[in-house]
């Protein structure tokens, strides 16, 4: 039995839907448009149609690919790398934690800064004579590498980025780990299990939601990853540390290309709605 | 917390935040560039317009500074949409082109051209048409660090080994100069000589800081070693000229001055603070770089190892002279404005001499006429540097004022980084630039 | 032994993650002067003349108007969306009301860059005269933060059993009482990390704050670059971070503060040793 009926269930749902409805629709629809128009910031009221060019530019774009595979590399690899280690640090920290909750304070701390100003700080402390990184490098083993330089901005980055959010995996867990009932855990010691064994076949298992969760949200964050790589690099060197995010704003704001940024914006909204939709259906099937 | 309470305090804030008043437009409102000596120059020069006894209320000026971060875009999304927030608002030459279909030209009279002289108030037209007051230029120095550059001068055996590197690298026969006669090439030996991976007995780490961000204000430093050469983005008939000589010997010298470690590791995010953090080390020799810095660079209290040793002189020559990339901050009138005759009242007012002398005395940096320039020599010295370098070698390539300027100045970050990080060709870079500026150009 | 090990973890982790804040604290009480020749960890002549610089400008840098802006606004971002997404998620988890479309549609506008709407909003905008309002901004910002709250708290009301749900039917109640009185508290933890994380992203968000206000309702990110540009200009290094530690206190306080809530709830379950 339902335990909301079909009819409860949109009602719960209206008032959602329609302030998206309201505060996107229009924009959306105007954004349709400007996808299939010759459209520049002095015509924005007077669109002409012309049909679907903007999307074929775009797809025969070598740039527009070279940032989703940026994107693509950028997401997988930071969500994969937070995700372990915010799990080892939940696992892992939960006893000292458990007894110490302001300990979570300093863990969260990075959180709270815009990503920008993380950006924007970084360029102060790797700079080579103004950072204190290259400085102690220098002082202790009289060299440091070109860390934004072509060759090691990307793992730079990725850094940079995984860094500021493991903690955001890590808090998820945490709670996850904590909200595993007591009983559980008991039953499992009971039986013998070492710590691993119980963690691998038990805790693991009822955490799996949260870590597909965890995953996949990162990964999106990851994914259009826009205001530290566009504080620290900018979009790098001939291009090459162009997100999804900053390709889409440079085309839009300074190359004026609003019909072929917005037709970006649309393709990439059914690429992963159909991910999405695909995903959905195998563990649809899945679960019956 | 309750989810109530939170939603409760959310709709009481909703309200709240409606019933705000708006702001009333009796005045004249006018869009400044937030944060620099601009800022406080523009202040005490408004303050001084709004103390007349003539300026009626409803004309005072009210100013409004939004940040720095993404300010030409924003400003964009407001002209755009037709904004009427502000009345005047800035412009600068290389974005006049783009933000002149919402805005209006304004007759400044014919004394304006005394004040500023023709060739600047140009950097302020579009199509002919006189669309702002210049009040601010820039334009770019080469410093240089007199007591390094002067050692290697009095010493037989250095110089020796400079001639020597020159040799090797450049396969150039040249000795040491006074930097106020270097061409490229003297100041390309220079910045060898003093890095440590050509020469491991330079007493500095580098030679030059290059700024090779892929970003488009480092491109308008760049353009003029090109420039000297010769080059320009279109001929006279409009063709895109961006693959000449100049273009292809500019990049290379950068190419290889990077490549040989004349310039830190990290050039390739370099920008303005960048490379002020690193020439102000004094761990640099020298460093091409806009003229704003140096107010810091000659202050001892801000960058105290290098304040007292810095020289500043025009940037080197090329076989057709030297070169100055030059562009200007003006304010304009909206199309939109609310109080358009206050708005042009100002303008007008702001064009006199007495208000750019008291806009040069306030910290501005506004380029005069010599005769005008003479009154405030004695207080600001770097003005008259600053008219001379505009004067003699200040230019604007062909098309850099056009509406899509800003985006020429973009593709070409995005190309020339390219190729100076090694990902493509110098042909390569130079065919993509020309396909893509023509593209941009084109009328 | 291990114990100690946890705690070298625990310390390793806490460094390498704040690093960049470490430094910008320490950063922030330097003078340019030294700035310009001690790149260290120390600090050798420590001033607050960034701090009185940032906190007095109040005529041109209006530090106390964009804090408070940032906090309306954020509150608006945040609160609201977990009112809309609260009961959506409800729906989506107990019947399979849009679990298929809708769901998949919303999560997805975390993954566009939203800011392509940014020319047709403000238009709406200046037609609905909400440009360079708090609410305004606050409107977005629920936008922006509704997929993420939907997501945690549709994860959330999930891992709830049902036979709870299905226990307070029997005894006669709604299912818009089930939802307040049964699911609510249950998922206290769940609501109060989207409000965190809600308020956190809602706080940081630049680029919406650039485009739709002006001066009333400008809020802290895009008032704190009038010190600093991310690019294409100078940087004065202590001030701005100055500007990024005052900043960052309003959400680290709130996060902190709410964070005690859920460790409180949590205890009650948690491991003990």
């Amino acid at each position: 039995m339902a335990i909301v009926n079909r009819a409860e269930g949109r009602a719960y749902l209206t008032p959602l839907v329609g302030f998206l409805l309201f505060f996107l629709g229009f924009p959306a629809a105007v954004n349709l448009v400007y996808s299939i128009s010759t459209v520049s910031f002095e015509t924005l009221r007077s669109p002409s149609l012309s049909g679907f060019g903007n999307y074929a530019a775009v797809l025969a774009d070598r740039e527009f690919w070279g940032a989703v595979s940026f994107s693509m590399r950028f997401g997988v690899l930071t969500a994969l790398a937070e995700c372990l280690i915010g799990l080892f640090l939940a696992v892992f920290l939960t006893p000292l934690l458990a007894k110490r909750s302001y300990l979570m304070a300093p863990l969260m701390l990075p959180l709270m800064v815009a990503p920008a100003m993380i950006g924007l700080m970084y360029r102060l402390v790797l700079h080579e004579f103004a950072g204190p990184v290259p400085y102690y490098l220098f002082e202790w083993f009289g060299d440091s590498p070109a860390f934004l330089g072509v060759d090691n901005a990307f793992r730079t980055l990725l850094v940079v980025e995984i860094l500021q959010w493991t903690p955001f995996a890590f808090l998820l867990f945490y709670m996850a780990y904590a909200a595993i009932p007591l009983e559980v855990r008991e039953a499992a010691s009971l039986d013998g299990a070492s710590a691993l064994k119980a963690l691998w076949w038990v805790e693991l298992p009822l955490m799996l939601p949260t870590l597909v969760i965890a995953f996949f949200i990162r990964f999106i964050d990851g994914f259009r990853v826009f205001d530290n790589v566009y504080a620290l690099t900018g979009s790098g060197a001939g291009g090459s540390t162009t997100s999804l995010s900053i390709y889409i704003y440079q085309a839009f704001f300074k190359g004026g290309a609003i019909g072929k940024a917005v037709a970006a914006s649309v393709v990439l909204f059914l690429a992963s709605l159909a991910v999405l939709y695909g995903l959905n259906w195998i563990t649809g099937r899945g679960r019956r | 917390m309750k989810l109530n309470s939170t939603s409760f305090s959310a709709v009481a804030v909703l309200f709240a935040s409606v019933a705000l008043p708006g702001i009333s437009h009796a005045t004249v409102t006018v869009l400044g560039w937030p944060g620099g000596s601009e800022e406080t120059a523009l202040r005490a020069t408004v303050e001084a317009y709004n103390a007349q006894s003539g300026i009626a209320d409803a004309d005072k000026v009210e100013l409004l500074f939004f940040n720095r971060d993404g300010f030409f875009d924003k400003l964009q999304a407001d002209m755009a949409a037709g904004s009427d927030a502000f009345d005047v608002n800035l412009v600068a030459t290389y974005s006049i082109g783009r933000y002149a279909p919402y805005m209006e030209p304004v007759d400044l009279g014919a004394d304006a051209g005394k004040v500023f002289g023709e060739s600047v108030l140009k950097t302020m037209q579009f199509d002919g048409e006189q669309y702002g007051v210049p009040t601010d230029l820039s334009l770019h120095f080469m410093y240089y660090r007199k007591d390094l550059v002067d050692a290697l001068m009095q010493d037989d055996v250095a110089k020796k080994k400079y001639a020597e590197i020159a040799k090797e690298h450049l396969g150039k026969d040249l000795q040491p100069k006074d930097p106020d006669s270097w061409t490229w090439d003297d100041w390309a030996a220079t910045t060898l000589y003093f890095s440590k991976q050509v020469n491991s007995e330079s007493p500095v780490r580098y030679g030059t800081v290059l700024q090779m961000k892929n970003l488009l204000f480092n491109m308008m430093v760049f353009q003029s070693l090109p420039r000297s050469y010769g080059a320009d983005w279109t001929d006279k008939d409009g063709n895109v000229t961006v693959d000449s000589d100049a273009y292809k010997t500019g990049l290379e010298l950068y190419k290889k001055l990077y490549d040989a470690g004349a310039s830190p590791k990290d050039s390739l995010s370099y920008e303005y603070a960048e490379t002020n953090a690193a020439y102000g080390s004094g761990q640099a020799a020298t460093a091409l770089q806009w003229n704003a810095a140096a107010a810091d660079l000659t202050n001892a209290e801000k960058t105290p190892a290098v304040a007292a040793v810095t020289g500043i002189v025009a940037p080197p020559a090329g076989p057709n002279g030297r070169a100055d990339h030059i562009h200007g901050l003006g304010l304009g009138l909206n199309k939109n404005a609310k109080n358009k005759e206050g708005a042009v009242k100002f303008l007008k007012w702001l064009a006199t001499e007495d208000a750019a002398l008291l806009y040069a005395r306030s910290g501005g940096s506004p380029a005069l006429a010599p005769d005008v320039a003479a009154k405030v020599s004695k207080e600001r010295p770097d003005l008259v540097k600053l008219g001379e370098f505009a004067s003699q070698y200040g230019y604007v390539m062909n098309g850099a004022t056009s509406a899509n300027a800003l985006s020429v100045y973009e593709l070409q970050a995005k190309e020339f980084t390219g190729y100076w990080a090694g990902q493509q060709s110098l042909e390569d870079a130079l065919a993509h630039t020309k396909t893509g500026m023509q593209d941009l150009l084109k009328k | 032994m291990l114990n100690l090990l946890r705690w070298l973890v625990f310390v390793v982790a806490v460094l390498a993650m704040n690093f960049p804040v470490i430094v910008t604290v320490i950063t922030s009480f330097k003078s340019a002067r030294e700035l310009s020749f001690n790149p260290g960890f120390w600090i050798g002549e420590p001033t607050l003349e960034n701090y009185t610089r940032v906190l007095g400008e109040t005529d041109r840098f209006n530090i106390y108007g964009y804090l408070f802006n940032s906090t309306i606004a954020s509150l608006i971002g945040t609160g609201l969306a977990i009112a809309l997404a609260f009961p959506a998620a409800y729906a989506i988890a107990r019947s399979e009301a849009g679990r298929r479309t809708l769901l998949p549609l919303i999560i997805n506008l975390r993954a566009v860059p939203l800011i392509i709407f940014a020319i047709p909003l403000y238009m709406m905008y200046q037609w609905l005269g909400l440009l360079d309002t708090q609410l305004g901004l606050g409107l977005i910002l629920t936008i922006v933060n509704t997929p993420l709250a939907l997501v945690i708290l549709v994860n959330a009301i999930s891992d709830v059993p049902s036979e709870l749900d299905e226990a307070a039917k029997m005894d006669g109640a709604s299912s818009w009482q089930v939802m307040l009185m049964i699911i609510r508290p249950v998922v206290r933890p769940a609501v109060v990390t989207t409000f965190i994380f809600g308020f956190i992203t809602a706080w940081n968000e630049f680029l919406f704050g650039l485009m739709l206000t002006t001066s009333r309702a400008v809020p802290m990110t895009v008032g704190a670059s009038f010190f600093f540009a991310a690019s294409g200009g100078g940087v004065q290094w202590g001030t701005a971070s100055a500007v990024m530690v005052l900043g960052a206190l309003p959400p680290a306080l709130l996060g902190l503060l709410m964070y005690r809530q859920i460790s409180a709830s949590l205890t009650a379950g948690a491991v003990k040793g």
